[in-house]
């Protein structure tokens, strides 16, 4: 097949649309892969990645739970509305408490309360509808919390009775002060949660970002995830505003405002390229704001090769370079120590071995990090793959040299595998009561979630770097927990599974292929 | 966009659409109950994020726990998408089973199958059917569309009463205990063990279902029991009349878990009587246990009187919780409380019932009003405007009642994100003294 054939990405953005194409359909995406990383972009470049099932399989995750109902419940002055089962929305019962122990010291607002509802859809609705009761909670959610904006999340049960949702916003917006803004995560709709994201991005293009009244050329778009802390958030501040920029931080903890500005920034910066990618697109289809994919601020070099494509778009390349030569001639040393210290930590100069990674970003911005540390990685985990990254991959491999690559979604039994199979000095991990922790060589965490106000749990740009280094360091202080856990408690699969080579043992063969 | 109409201040017009009610949905509550069963491997016949969102919303949100070796991102799942709501699910799910036979080690396999299995009538039962022989599995159809948390819990029951039990003859002295819903109630996991070591000291032997390791083995010896014991005014209530049904078993209930010595006391000479044990034995052991109870209060007394002394105190939480903890601090500890708050939505043929037990059952001049409610959005409203200074509630009122009343603030009811809980219960003689160290840890300083 020719080079010039084969469809690897979807380029153009379609707001007419009720919503985005799943992942699968716009960039190939695929959640099951495992061997090595260069034989993974020869098959995507080629168009021969196949999406396969698997005949064991774990839960993991819909295009709804959870990453996205933790990420919108956190807009400050909108509400959510569920239309689901009750079950659905669980994961947001955390929402009352979120970002609430910030201290103002920290920069924290004072005063804010998030808000979702759910209509608790139940067997009824699914007999006869229950697009009224959709608009009733519209109407409520208006009443009670006077919002700015109204999302509508769905999901399996709404998607399947063939509820008209667009039918009930049109009805009930002219009557609504909040914009009403209609996501579609209906979970059976695509095996990559990453399309969760693009769905949402496409309800924010559609409904919220306004026309530009005027340029913001200082204003930088950047959308942060969970894994960005809130001393990462001041970290990017703080280097941006030194460079005369200001940051436009969304979805998380975001107002209503920042999103309708969205079109009047300078620049978009990817903190991770897969999950800006839609809204980057769209906000320079639509409005002509320049974006960038790559790099993203994790590692030095990475830090310098974001201020300095900000700076390009910004007219900041001075300013950048003074920040850069600064934030060097103070962090060097630590990071040089930290080297140091990584190299001592087994014998003959051999490296330390360290298995990590999560989603596609963190994938491409982790590896090279790591390899300023002086720190392998000869093999990593990845949630999902899919041809958004492809060049980005192909140009880590060119660094770094070829790894083993796991993709899978949260997969316990094929991450307990590849972690005895592989024995890696340190495994990255947020078990989610996986088994891969019970070890014995090291185990720490990927990283902290937002809330998280402590300078110790930041990893972004070149402070981020350093503390993060630190960490991984204090995870080879001791490993008493899981060698504890690993020789005190059972092991919940059979013995067999580890002796096979690869970690996809029950892969569906019989099935058709689809995407 | 044009400038709205004005809205009209109405009434929600559907009781179900309402803010972060603190429960999760049918499927959820048999996901949640399976796993307190050690060795049973639960199976979800659902979309992938069925069983992820159980442990955001219902593990982490009981007190952080991690979900266990067969829970979380451990549970088999048939992750169903749109090709199987046109072509069905059921292959999808005879893959899963099988290879899941042959992945992990259990005693028993629950297929708990959701809502787009449901919708699509994917045939459950007869895939279950086809590994006959391979071992011990059953199904639940618990659509999460069809019910919440407690339905979910009587529907794990009424699968393993249909599906896995057999009739076995009747033993003396042993006792089922029913009612306490895993993770949904906070203190589950102490509460049943505390219940289980004061029972046998009246030689009783109760069978507490969860938490045990021989977990399966006690499922299926539930119908030895010569009585279920119902710690709830109507959780475990379908169940234990269905046992009554199918395995003749008589069962009484008690309104909650005992909390503290008086109703600890009580619990002992009403199971007592039931089973007839001989009155002199109970009384010895009471006496015994108040003793020493009320000798340890004494520790408490100057931090209870100079502290905080009778506090107007509000309650919010299901009704188990509620009623155990309400009872103890307002007929042991002297609080005073101002309004009560139901969040679980009991059927309406509990509710004089629990109502009697928090209005006759209080030792105060003053009877608090009750509320049933379960939308946190009205839970708020309904604080507004009170005297009370101290709260037991939910983590969902943790911030509300810093920043909004000001008041102290303790987390006894799901959900509850802001306190590590695994052996702690406030159940029996030392439970009492437990709960006010927790709850006065929240406001005493140096004098």
């Amino acid at each position: 097949m020719q080079e010039s054939e084969v469809h690897l990405v979807n380029e153009k953005i379609d707001l007419s649309e009720n919503t985005c194409p799943n992942r699968e359909e716009r960039a190939n995406g695929i959640n099951l892969y495992y061997g090595k990383a260069s034989d993974l972009v020869k098959d995507a470049r080629a168009g021969k990645l196949k999406q396969c099932d698997r005949k064991f399989q774990q839960t993991s995750g819909c295009t709804l739970n959870f990453y996205l109902t933790v990420r919108v419940n956190t807009i400050r002055d909108a509400s959510i509305i569920y239309h689901a089962p009750v079950g659905c929305s669980c994961p947001s019962l955390g929402y009352r408490e979120m970002f609430q122990h910030i201290p103002a010291s920290l920069g924290a607002p004072d005063n804010y309360d998030l808000h979702w509802m759910t209509t608790s859809m139940n067997e009824k609705d699914m007999v006869y509808g229950s697009t009224d009761k959709l608009k009733a909670a519209i109407k409520e959610a208006e009443r009670r919390y006077s919002p700015k904006a109204i999302f509508i999340l769905t999901s399996c049960a709404s998607g399947i009775i063939g509820e008209d949702i667009e039918g009930a916003v049109n009805e009930v917006q002219p009557d609504t002060r909040a914009t009403i803004v209609p996501i579609h995560c209906e979970g059976i709709r695509s095996r990559l949660v990453q399309t969760g994201y693009d769905a949402f991005w496409h309800a924010i293009l559609k409904y919220l970002v306004k026309e530009p009244k005027k340029k913001q050329k200082d204003l930088v778009n950047v959308a942060s995830m969970l894994s960005y802390t809130w001393q990462d958030r001041l970290e990017i501040k703080r280097l941006l505003g030194r460079m005369g920029l200001r940051v436009n931080y969304v979805p998380e903890f975001a107002s209503v405002e920042q999103f309708e500005q969205l079109s009047e920034a300078a620049v978009t910066a990817p903190l991770c390229p897969t999950y800006t990618d839609y809204l980057s697109r769209g906000l320079e289809q639509e409005y002509g704001v320049p974006y960038f994919m790559y790099p993203s601020p994790m590692g030095f070099a990475n830090t310098d090769g974001w201020l300095r494509e900000i700076a390009k778009h910004t007219g900041k390349e001075k300013e950048a370079e003074i920040v850069i030569a600064e934030e060097h001639k103070k962090w060097d040393p630590k990071l040089k120590a930290i080297k140091e210290e990584f190299s001592k930590l087994k014998p003959n100069g051999e490296k330390v071995e360290i298995l990590g990674a999560l989603g596609q970003g963190r994938l491409l911005a982790q590896v090279p990090y790591f390899d300023e540390l002086g720190v392998k990685s000869s093999a990593a985990m990845c949630q999902d793959y899919d041809n958004l990254i492809l060049e980005e991959l192909e140009k880590v491999l060119e660094t770094v040299g070829d790894f083993n690559i796991l993709v899978n979604t949260f997969q316990a039994a094929e991450q307990a595998h590849i972690n005895r199979r592989l024995d890696p000095d340190m495994t990255l991990t947020c078990p989610f009561q996986g088994s891969s922790y019970k070890r014995l060589k090291g185990v720490t965490r990927v990283h902290a979630l937002r809330g998280d106000p402590n300078l110790w749990a930041q990893q972004s740009a070149y402070a981020g770097a350093v503390a993060y280094g630190n960490f991984l360091l204090q995870g080879f202080k001791s490993t008493s927990l899981q060698r504890t856990m690993k020789a005190k408690t059972k092991d919940g699969y059979r013995s067999w599974y580890y002796e096979q080579e690869n970690p996809i043992f029950f892969i569906d063969n019989d099935e058709a292929v689809s995407t | 966009m044009t400038e709205a109409k004005t809205i009209v201040e109405d009434a929600p017009s559907y009781l179900e659409v309402v803010e972060a009610p603190r429960w999760t949905c049918s499927l959820g509550g048999a996901y949640i109950t399976t796993t307190a069963v050690y060795d049973a491997v639960p199976i979800l016949h659902s979309g992938a994020g069925c069983g992820i969102a159980q442990l955001l919303g219902v593990y982490y949100a009981a007190g952080e726990n991690a979900a266990g070796g067969q829970g979380g991102t451990s549970t088999p799942c048939s992750c169903l998408i749109e090709k199987h709501v046109i072509f069905g699910g059921e292959d999808k799910l005879r893959k899963l089973i099988d290879s899941t036979l042959q992945m992990m080690e259990g005693d028993l396999y629950v297929v708990i199958s959701g809502c787009v299995p449901a919708l699509i009538g994917d045939d459950i039962e007869a895939v279950v059917k086809e590994f006959k022989g391979k071992g011990d599995i059953i199904f639940v159809n618990s659509a999460g569309f069809k019910g919440n948390t407690f339905d979910g819990y009587e529907d794990f029951f009424g699968a393993v009463i249909d599906q896995l039990l057999e009739p076995r003859k009747q033993e003396k002295k042993v006792v089922n205990i029913l009612g306490v819903v895993p993770f949904q109630h906070l203190f589950w996991k102490g509460d049943l063990n505390t219940v289980k070591e004061l029972l046998a000291k009246l030689g009783i032997k109760a069978n507490i279902l969860f938490t045990q390791f021989d977990g399966v083995k006690k499922l299926k010896e539930i119908p030895e029991a010569e009585l279920n014991i119902v710690l709830s005014t109507w959780n475990g209530h379908k169940t234990a009349k269905k046992l009554k049904e199918t395995f003749d078993q008589d069962y009484i209930s008690f309104p909650s878990v005992p909390i503290g010595p008086k109703q600890t006391s009580e619990f002992l000479r009403a199971v007592a009587k039931k089973l007839e044990i001989p009155a002199i034995e109970v009384e010895a052991l009471i006496a015994e246990e108040e003793r020493r109870a009320y000798r340890w209060v004494e520790y408490l007394t100057d931090a209870i009187i100079i502290g905080m002394p009778r506090p107007y105190a509000a309650f919010i939480g299901d009704t188990n919780t509620i009623i155990g903890i309400t009872k103890f601090l307002a007929n042991e500890a002297g609080y005073l409380p101002e309004i009560i708050q139901i969040t679980d939505e009991p059927p309406e043929e509990s509710r004089d019932l629990i109502i009697r037990e928090l209005t006759d059952g209080i030792e105060s001049v003053l009877k608090p009003e009750i509320i049933f409610e379960k939308d946190t959005f009205r839970i708020r409203e309904n604080l507004r405007n009170r005297s009370f200074q101290v709260m037991l509630a939910t983590s969902l009122e943790k911030w509300p009642a810093a920043k909004e009343f000001a008041v102290s603030h303790l987390s006894i009811a799901f959900p509850t994100y802001d306190r590590v809980i695994v052996e702690k219960t406030y159940a029996g003689y030392r439970g009492g003294t437990g709960l006010l160290e927790d709850l006065l840890s929240k406001y005493v300083g140096p004098l």
